[in-house]
């Protein structure tokens, strides 16, 4: 014979065992349905039928060092930094395919690119510089003074802010990591002849190197790159 | 009366020349310099023929690449340097390196390159290591040759205060000639080579003939490639370096006044040797003291 108070006990475990699944259910609804609120308040843009075009890449070789421009049908944004985002996102996409001939491992690489029209105006300071704000700001080497005019009217800086994760997994190497950075260099001359210089964030901070080696505070001149040694193939396409 | 009246014109005038002297002195420009009739010159040969400066790239906490089950660029580059080193001493030469260990807190690049400043090296020579591509890869800076160098390299007219970001630009030819021969003497020794131009520190910070070598993994025709820590490859690569080192202290200098290697020229590289030694001990206390300053020399170099 079961004692009554072992009866009791077992009835109210049952209870509250249903009390919890009904809970839980609730608690499920509740989620899917917020959820389903959520995604139905988001705005959606309206899909435009963006025609493919064909666009260049300059696509490095680690045997020789060597970039090559090469030719691809791409269906791109219009907006210029969504463009220019989405052309680097496929040239890094071109490295991670198997047998590339500049391996970098597949992942995200290109947070964002901001298009700046030249020359920079430097924002009033409120007060006098600390010694660590003179210290955090990088140094650009001299012929790269952003404040000055354009060679050309309309000439752009383009930053590039790459993924920590890219530059902290890219391949060490003066010679991979000079490759990635010409490669991109390139690609954006080929493709934005407005643009002019090249800086480099990652993370949305400034960073000494790529992984290591290749300096990442400097501007980089496009003009410089094309016509530079390195890229024979750059610059006789220019 | 009369007498007084005199005394005091003579007074006004002396009083008014006064005046005049030191107002034509006080409206003298604040910024202006009164420069020498002879500015000062640089000696007649900056390159101390007999010196080589190596540096041993990364150290300490920054172990650069990795270049295989727990084998560090830092470790490669300091096998490198060292084997480097002895041949280089055997050829006569007097080596200054940034680093002969694997010191807990290493030198910033900018001291490294206060180093290589201070001894005119015929050469400066970066050692770097990577997995990626073949054979010893050859960089120099990527300034554009500076004016100075342009009109002939005529130091010796003025001294011109050069930007630290930019120090290299003076040399950049002579950087670059110095490439070209290094990839000579690599290509005799059927050893591949590929020249270029990098961005790396401190190279552009540097006032000497300047490259950066990066060993990448010998190719082996039928074998698997030579790893960067082979020794007979290292040995070969110092070998071809070392050779071709001797035959750029005869020809190397940038305004066409250096005497040849000589008993003087090599008694002066060992005092900038001991000399640089307490300086590299001295960078380094300073490092330790968490001095974090940029070189004295900056934009006077």
């Amino acid at each position: 014979m079961i004692p009554r108070y072992q009866r009791i006990l077992f009835w109210v475990l049952a209870g509250a065992i249903l009390l919890m699944a009904l809970v839980l259910l609730r608690g499920c609804e509740q989620a899917r349905e917020k959820l389903t609120r959520h995604r139905d308040e988001t705005p959606l843009a309206a899909p435009v039928a963006a025609g493919s075009a064909s666009v260049h890449l300059a696509l490095a070789n680690d045997a020789d060092g060597t970039i090559i421009l090469v030719d691809r049908d791409l269906a791109l944004p219009t907006e210029a930094t969504a463009r220019a985002r989405a052309l680097l996102a496929r040239l890094i996409a071109e490295y991670s395919y198997k047998n590339s001939a500049h391996p970098i491992e597949s992942g995200p690489a290109i947070d964002d690119v901001f298009l700046l029209d030249l020359p920079l105006h430097p924002p009033v300071a409120a007060g006098p510089k600390t010694a660590d704000q003179q210290s955090a700001s990088p140094a650009a080497p001299a012929g790269s003074d952003l404040t000055a005019e354009p060679q050309v009217p309309g000439g752009q800086l383009a930053v590039v802010n790459l993924h920590g994760t890219f530059a902290d997994h890219h391949p060490s190497g003066i010679e991979p990591e000079m490759l990635t950075i010409q490669s991109i260099v390139g690609t954006l001359y080929a493709n934005f002849p407005r643009i002019e210089q090249v800086r480099f964030l990652v993370d949305g901070r400034p960073r000494d190197t790529l992984n290591g080696h290749a300096d990442l505070l400097r501007t980089y001149a496009v003009v410089d790159t094309a016509t530079g040694t390195a890229q024979p193939t750059v610059q006789e396409a220019h | 009366m009369i007498p007084s009246r005199k005394f005091a014109a003579v007074l006004v005038a002396v009083l008014a020349a006064a005046a005049a002297i030191a107002f034509s002195v006080h409206a003298q420009p604040q910024g202006e310099i009164p420069m020498p009739e002879q500015p000062p010159s640089l000696p007649a040969s900056l390159l101390n023929h007999n010196l080589v400066v190596l540096d041993p790239a990364h150290g300490g906490p920054d172990g650069g690449a990795v270049l295989g089950d727990h084998i560090l660029e830092k470790d490669v580059t300091l096998a490198l340097e060292m084997r480097l080193r002895t041949a280089l001493s055997a050829a006569g030469f007097t080596v200054v390196a940034t680093r002969d260990a694997d010191p807990a807190d290493p030198l910033t690049a900018d001291q490294r390159a206060e180093i290589a400043n201070r001894t005119h090296a015929v050469a400066c020579i970066v050692l770097h290591a990577t997995a990626t591509g073949s054979g010893v890869h050859i960089y120099t800076s990527t300034l554009q040759p500076s004016l100075t160098e342009d009109a002939g390299g005529d130091f010796s007219s003025a001294f011109v205060p050069v930007p630290w970001e930019t120090a290299q630009a003076g040399f950049v030819s002579q950087s670059q000639r110095l490439s070209g021969d290094l990839s000579s003497v690599f290509s005799k020794g059927s050893i591949p080579t590929l020249a270029g131009k990098a961005a790396v520190a401190p190279l552009d910070n540097l006032m000497c003939p300047a490259v950066t070598i990066e060993l990448a993994p010998l190719p082996v025709p039928g074998e698997d490639p030579a790893a960067v820590t082979d020794a007979n490859y290292q040995q070969r690569v110092a070998e071809a370096l070392t050779e071709a080192l001797q035959a750029w202290r005869d020809h190397a200098d940038p305004i066409g006044m250096a005497t040849p290697a000589s008993a003087e020229d090599s008694a002066q590289s060992k005092a900038i040797a001991a000399a640089e030694a307490a300086g590299l001990a001295a960078a380094r206390a300073r490092s330790q003291a968490g001095a974090t300053a940029r070189p004295a020399q900056k934009g006077t170099q």
